[in-house]
């Protein structure tokens, strides 16, 4: 630990680091900022930095507002954005009350917690994000209609494209910070976007996330566009989610692969898969947290609006990719419903815990589903014993409302906090009338 | 025996003589001796051999003897060597003898190697010179030991042999001489330096091997080995892991990574040539586990990067391990750069932040690491073994040799020494804890020595104590037994001496040998130990002290453990405090010193009482005679309500004065309000007992309240015109009374014959007024509020109405309210036919025939979701709200109402006016499922406990924070201790409470709201 504080030391002296960004994440899943000076920088490693909590979201009791953030020097980056004289570098912080325990509050505490509760069954949780967004033209704004800057489609090559640029340039971006890309492409909507992270721990990949969305803004910013992480931003055109690939490895070993099994899928990659399912309904409401995730979810094409798992079935929920014969440690499950605007902390936490819970008791995995579960009829859902994900904010509310395994992988804390937020949020939206409304009914009532 | 005179005994056979020399088997031994080696080297032995005498001196004559004729075997010139010895008499006879007897591992030894019989006779291998000895072991693998950077010229295996074999010659002749000793404990750290010269000495032959097997012999690095624990402090075990830390320095001209590879390319030869497999057995694991970021850390750092992990990263513990640093091989330049970097560290530990808390889980961990089956037997760990010693020792050096250079040795003994000669411990009592930690170590050397051996458990057959026994001076397995226990005893006590004592100011000192410690001095302890106003205590200390008094003098005795214990507690500065006043108060009566002093078990309660609970302080301050309970389990048992009421009785026929007697009345519920609150701290009373108790207490202060009220009626002109009743209503009828609560209750009344129906109605109502008054009204003991607002019609309805008046009021305007209210009705004073006839009338309402209707359970419902909005404070998070909150105490309460007013008709069970009975009812008829009922009791008892927890933490039984679950750190810490949570729960008590909530408001809606 002391080399990695000792490496930011130096490196913020040699660079000439003027600015310090301490990052942290609210509960709804929005990054907080707060700038020291490299003078502070020891002080920060040592004590924390105090701050008022009491205006972040969901971050703290009104009576104790006094905070502390601590730096993980490990996150330690400069900001390629910020130019390179007189830099501005930032790390990833963990929220502590003032006497020093971890704050309930604090999202990152919530994955750490329930990464070191597998890490005591000697698992490391790994996930492989691909993230989904849109570029519009600048201004994008609510009462403006939104200006794709393509009209390209899946995989297409977009000549002289805008996004194509734009992707060069948020690339070379990331991996200047760091983060290595796996892939990236146009992805089926006009002016919409994949690109994929490489898979690394999922504490090490939630910090990529939020450090994802915030240099895909910056970049679309210097080019004179704008980026969205919407989940449903257009309703004629596909959502953005981020399926998130999934796996746990027992050391250096894979423990989803098992040679010679069906799929070659190990027991307890079954276990996991079915736990997956089995609490996917009482998860929703953080993998999709908005009341405009559950546009998405029920968009139709291949969004993932119905518990069944797959093998390289594009509509399941839950889906196994092919694998190569023989590369036993890609072995691993996506899990499709996620969106890009879910808070990572908090989902991969419910991921893994919802996985560990089919592992230890030993769930059953039920049959695949081989067909696009779109094209069944209800009765033939019903007869193969496929049920839907919640239909909207609220359904998904009162499920996560009786979930025990939300609760306790949440904490009592976020959980209580989660459900009163998503409830007012609800009731805001209950309260409009939209353009629909007025459209389809104004005429003729 | 002063005169031996002449052996008048028959001659006994050779079978009694073994066994009067201390033989066990003698059998066996007769067969031995006729071995055909043992005769071939020695001649036949019989009675009167001269080998037999000697024998009798061994720790064990039968493994002494069996090792002899092993050792008879070995071939010429060691045979004419052995017989040599034995015909002489002498040191060196008696030293193979005692090893025989001793050790089975060295004496294979000796069976292995015969050449070191010479060994024995080493005149003085301990206290032999630090230099000649490492000097001994590098010219063994041919290094010369006067080079700066000794180079092995045996390099590997060979080098690795030799060092082995010269390391265990030494160690052979260290056993040998500490065996004979005839003061072994005087002996003792002679014998600690000796092995760890020794273990350094190998450690630099293993790091002479180590550089021969490297190119250019490692030059690129200065390596520098610290000795850790033991080894650092110089007081070596026979068998122990060897703790080190590495420390290099890159050469001139050489980059630092380069070194660094180096060095601990060094360290890993070094650590084989001790402890890999090789030839020759391996001395002990060198364990490096120390070093900064223990076994995930670098092996190998520089000084200034240690410099860095220290003042940033380490913890506690790890400053602690560090007073022990001391370099034992390698480079000492560098060895030293490093110790005199680290040292104003460690004497700066105790300024930490967590200083405090992690020194007390330190010594936690010390007492609780034993592993049960080992408990009996541990020498080195839990309470009273060698660790707790050399705690305490390291503690009080951290916390005074911030200050004082002279107290920071790393030998334990040696600072014990110097910490009393300081002034810092008492004289006598250092002593007394220097001779303990001798004695255990002696005995865990014998032990260890025995079959060479890291072992720290005390043997179980009555064979191996024998052995032990007689190998350390003693006579037999009992003596030694009962001299080990004795001493645990001894160290838990003179750790309280030793700690607190010195904390008194000097006047109180007990003895000459007694100290006092500077103010500075004391004040550090003080804090060290968990004082937040150490200035505050020392003045309580001071005033509880001074003086030549008695008290004075008792108090001088008590208060070093009372110190330790409420340091011991969530808030030692409130106990002492509480305390002071306590003694203040009864510290002239006769019996309230003495029984602290005569009783451990009521002065430990008394510590635990004052540091824990504010509302128990005051309580005991209010109630001296609680301080009596402390001794006697069966007084910190509530009271029953028969008892209490054949006390109020009694206490009533001997009073005629009113007041007087109102004034005793509200005294014996106070007395059982502290006798509850006593019970609840110490655990002794659950919450279900405490709300027994409580409510009890308030039912017999109304009872004889009216009595007294009927008395004055009954002796005044109008003499009685009527009877009277008194109906406890909601949680005192539900005998769910807090420490706060007020009585709810409902008057009756009922015109005797004859008696005009105003007349009796106006002194009904003088009567409840005259109860109220003589239990509410301002006085020297405690108010009990009478509270009469659930009556009919409200604070708008007359106080009392007659039995009448209600059948006529509950048949016209009963609302679904007051059924609900009615089931916690019980009637508990007054004209017993009266009460039968009160409950006959309400039992219809709240039991209706056929179950509560539609339109009550909507109304009911209605008014629970009314009084959730609207009775919550402002400002209160609803899911900390222990009585109005998600799953506090009315959401749980309602559903068990809402299924009495349903079923209450049909099943016998539901017709109690109590909760938890109700609930448990409900779950037997299936109304509930078991779960449901689990989840809802569980929460309801964890909120009662916390309401009342609010109060004993606080002593405020009044204000809306004692039905709040509080978010400050420190209340929580007061609170989860004082619900048995161990210390550092807060959080998790805290969590709990929140889960249980949900989950019951969980069940609660569900039943209420269907």
């Amino acid at each position: 630990m002391d080399r990695q504080q000792d490496f930011v030391l130096r490196t913020v002296e040699e660079r000439d680091i003027r600015f310090i960004r301490l990052w942290f994440t609210d509960v709804a899943g929005i990054l907080k900022s707060v700038a020291i000076a490299p003078a502070e920088l020891e002080a920060a490693f040592s004590e924390g930095i105090g701050f008022d909590g009491s205006a972040i979201e969901g971050l703290t009791r009104v009576v104790e507002s006094d905070m502390l953030a601590k730096p993980d020097p490990s996150t330690f980056q400069v900001l390629p954005w910020r130019g390179e004289r007189h830099g501005t570098a930032r790390m990833f912080c963990d929220i502590q009350t003032p006497d020093g325990e971890p704050s309930s509050a604090d999202p990152r505490w919530v994955l750490k917690r329930t990464l070191a509760k597998a890490s005591d069954q000697g698992l490391t949780f790994y996930v492989h994000p691909e993230i989904e967004f849109y570029l519009f033209e600048n201004p994008a704004e609510p009462d403006l209609p939104l200006v794709p800057v393509d009209s390209g489609g899946y995989f297409d090559h977009v000549p002289r494209g805008t996004g194509h640029d734009f992707r060069r340039a948020a690339i070379s971006m990331l991996e200047s910070m760091g983060i290595s890309v796996e892939f990236s492409h146009h992805e089926a909507g006009p002016g919409q976007n994949e690109i994929d992270l490489r898979y690394a721990d999922a504490l090490t990949t939630a910090d990529n996330v939020m450090t994802f969305r915030t240099v895909v803004k910056e970049v679309a910013l210097e080019q004179g566009l704008y980026a969205s992480f919407m989940p449903k931003p257009m309703a004629d055109q596909p959502g953005s989610g981020m399926h998130s690939h999934l796996s746990l490895f027992e050391g250096d070993r894979n423990a989803f692969h098992e040679p010679g099994a069906p799929m070659e899928l190990s027991a307890n990659a079954r276990k996991f898969i079915a736990g997956l399912l089995h609490h996917s309904a009482e998860i929703t409401a953080i993998t999709n947290q908005y009341v405009n995730s559950y546009k998405r979810l029920w968009g139709g094409a291949e969004a993932p609006s119905y518990i069944c798992w797959g093998h390289n079935n594009r509509s399941a929920l839950v889906r196994v990719p092919l694998y190569k014969p023989g590369k036993g440690n890609s072995s691993r499950v996506e899990y499709r419903a996620v969106d890009s605007a879910a808070n990572p902390y908090l989902s991969f936490a419910l991921l893994l815990a919802a996985g560990m819970k089919g592992i230890e008791e030993n769930y059953e995995l039920p049959d695949g589903a081989e067909d696009d579960v779109w094209e069944l009829t209800d009765s033939e859902r019903r007869s193969l014993g496929i049920e839907p994900l919640p239909s909207s904010l609220e359904q998904a509310v009162s499920v996560m409302e009786r979930s025990e395994l939300v609760a306790e992988t949440l904490g009592e804390h976020v959980f209580d906090y989660v459900l009163r937020n998503k409830r007012e949020e609800w009731q805001a939206y209950r309260a409009q009338v939209t353009p629909f409304e007025l459209k389809r009914y104004l005429p003729v009532l | 025996m002063t005169d031996e005179g002449p052996d008048t005994r028959r001659p006994a056979s050779l079978r009694a003589l073994l066994i009067r020399k201390g033989f066990v088997d003698a059998g066996r031994a007769e067969q031995l001796l006729a071995d055909r080696d043992l005769t071939a080297l020695l001649g036949p032995v019989g009675e009167g051999h001269e080998l037999l005498d000697t024998l009798g001196r061994a720790a064990s004559p039968d493994d002494a003897l069996l090792a002899l004729t092993r050792l008879a075997a070995v071939p010429e010139p060691y045979g004419a060597q052995v017989r040599g010895l034995l015909a002489s008499p002498g040191e060196v006879r008696d030293r193979l003898v005692a090893v025989l007897g001793a050790s089975t591992a060295l004496s294979d030894h000796l069976v292995r190697h015969p050449e070191d019989l010479a060994a024995l006779a080493e005149p003085t291998p301990i206290g032999a010179d630090t230099q000649a000895v490492r000097a001994e072991l590098l010219a063994a693998v041919g290094a010369d030991p006067v080079a700066a950077d000794p180079v092995a010229a045996l390099a590997g295996a060979e080098g690795t042999d030799a060092m082995r074999r010269t390391y265990r010659r030494r160690l052979l002749a260290i056993a040998a001489a500490d065996l004979v000793s005839t003061e072994p404990l005087s002996l003792l750290p002679a014998v600690g330096s000796a092995l760890a010269d020794l273990a350094a000495a190998a450690l630099e032959a293993g790091l002479a091997v180590a550089r021969a097997e490297l190119p250019d012999h490692g030059r690129a690095a200065r390596l520098a080995v610290l000795g850790m624990g033991k080894t650092g402090g110089r007081e070596l075990n026979y068998v122990s892991d060897v703790d080190v830390i590495y420390v290099a320095e890159p050469a001139d001209g050489v980059a630092e990574d380069e070194a660094l590879a180096v060095a601990a390319r060094l360290a890993a030869g070094m650590t084989r040539a001790c402890s890999a497999p090789s030839g020759e057995p391996a001395l002990w694991p060198v364990d490096a586990a120390l070093r900064p970021e223990g076994k995930q850390g670098q092996l190998v750092r520089t000084v200034a990067s240690h410099l860095a992990y220290y003042e940033r990263w380490a913890k506690t513990w790890e400053f602690q391990a560090l007073l022990k640093a001391r370099v034992v091989a390698g480079d000492r330049e560098i060895g030293r750069a490093y110790t005199e970097a680290i040292s104003p560290l460690v004497w700066r530990a105790v300024e930490r932040e967590n200083f405090v808390e992690d020194s007390q889980a330190m010594r936690r961990r010390v007492e609780d690491h034993v592993p049960p089956s080992e408990a009996d037997r541990q020498l080195k760990l839990g309470q009273g073994g060698l660790r707790d010693v050399e705690f305490t020792v390291q503690l009080l050096q951290l916390v005074h040799g911030r200050g004082d250079e002279t107290i920071r040795s790393p030998h334990t003994l040696s600072a014990l020494q110097a910490l009393s000669a300081g002034g810092y411990v008492g004289r006598d009592h250092a002593a007394r804890l220097a001779v303990c930690y001798r004695l255990l170590r002696v005995l865990e050397h014998r032990i260890q020595l025995h079959r060479l051996r890291r072992t720290h458990l005390m043997p179980t057959s009555d064979v191996d104590l024998r052995r032990l026994a007689r190998s350390a001076g003693m006579a037999s397995a009992a003596e030694v037994d009962e001299r080990w226990r004795s001493v645990r005893r001894e160290v838990r006590h003179l750790h309280e001496e030793l700690f607190y004592r010195p904390l008194l100011p000097a006047t109180a000192s007990l003895t000459s040998e007694d100290v006092s410690l500077s103010p500075e001095a004391a004040k550090a302890r003080l804090a060290a130990i968990g004082y937040r106003d150490p200035v505050g205590a020392m003045r309580h200390i001071q005033a509880l002290t001074e003086g030549v008094s008695r008290r004075a003098a008792i108090q001088r005795q008590l208060l070093p453990v009372l110190l330790g214990w409420f340091a011991d507690g969530a808030d030692p500065d409130a106990g002492l405090l509480a305390f002071r006043r306590l003694s203040d108060e009864l510290g002239s009566t006769h019996w309230y010193l003495k029984l602290l002093r005569d009783s451990g078990v009521a002065a430990h309660r008394l510590a635990h009482l004052l540091s824990t609970s504010r509302y128990v302080a005051d309580a005991m301050a209010r109630s001296p005679e609680s301080v009596t309970w402390l001794d006697d389990d069966g007084e910190l048992t509530p009271r029953s309500t028969e008892r209490l009421a054949g006390e109020v009785d009694k206490l009533l026929t001997r009073q005629d004065d009113p007041e007087g007697a109102a004034t005793l009345l509200r005294a014996v519920r106070r007395r059982e309000m502290a006798r509850t609150a006593v019970g609840q701290v110490l655990g002794s009373t659950d919450v279900v007992a405490a709300a027994d108790a409580l409510t009890a207490a308030a039912e017999v202060a109304l009872v004889g309240a009216l009595r007294i009220a009927e008395y004055e009626v009954e002796h005044s002109a109008d003499g009685l015109l009527t009877r009277m009743c008194i109906v406890a209503m909601g949680r005192f009828g539900g005998r769910e009374t807090g420490y706060g609560s007020d009585a709810d209750v409902l008057f009756v009344h009922d015109p005797l014959p004859g008696a005009g129906e105003p007349e009796a109605q106006a002194q009904a109502s003088g009567i409840a007024t005259r109860v109220r008054a003589l239990l509410g009204q301002v006085g020297p003991e405690p108010a009990l509020e009478v509270d009469a607002d659930l009556r009919p019609e409200g604070r708008n309805g007359p106080l009392v109405r007659s039995l009448a008046s209600y059948a006529e009021y509950y048949g016209r305007w009963s609302s679904p309210w007051e059924s609900q209210a009615l089931l916690r009705g019980r009637a508990i004073a007054g004209d017993p036919e009266l009460r039968e006839r009160f409950e006959a009338l309400v039992d219809p309402l709240r039991y209706p025939e056929g179950g509560a209707g539609a339109a009550v359970v909507k109304e009911v419902r209605r008014l629970k979701a009314r009084m959730e909005a609207e009775r919550l404070p402002r400002g209160f998070d609803p899911s900390r709200h222990l009585k109005l909150g998600r799953g506090g105490l009315s959401d749980v309460e309602w559903t068990a109402q809402l299924l009495q007013l349903q079923h209450g008709h049909e099943i016998p069970g539901l017709r109690t006016t109590s909760t938890l009975p109700a609930l448990a009812a409900a779950a037997r008829a299936g109304l509930l499922s078991p779960e449901d009922y689990e989840q809802l009791r569980e929460a309801w008892l964890m909120a009662s406990r916390l309401r009342n927890a609010n109060v004993l933490w606080t002593g405020r039984t009044g204000g809306q924070q004692v039905d709040v679950l509080p978010h400050d750190r420190l209340t929580l810490m007061g609170l989860s201790r004082l619900l048995g949570y161990p210390p550092g729960s807060g959080s998790e008590m805290e969590e709990t409470y929140l889960r249980l909530g949900r989950r019951a408001r969980a069940v609660a809606e569900r039943v209420i709201y269907g």
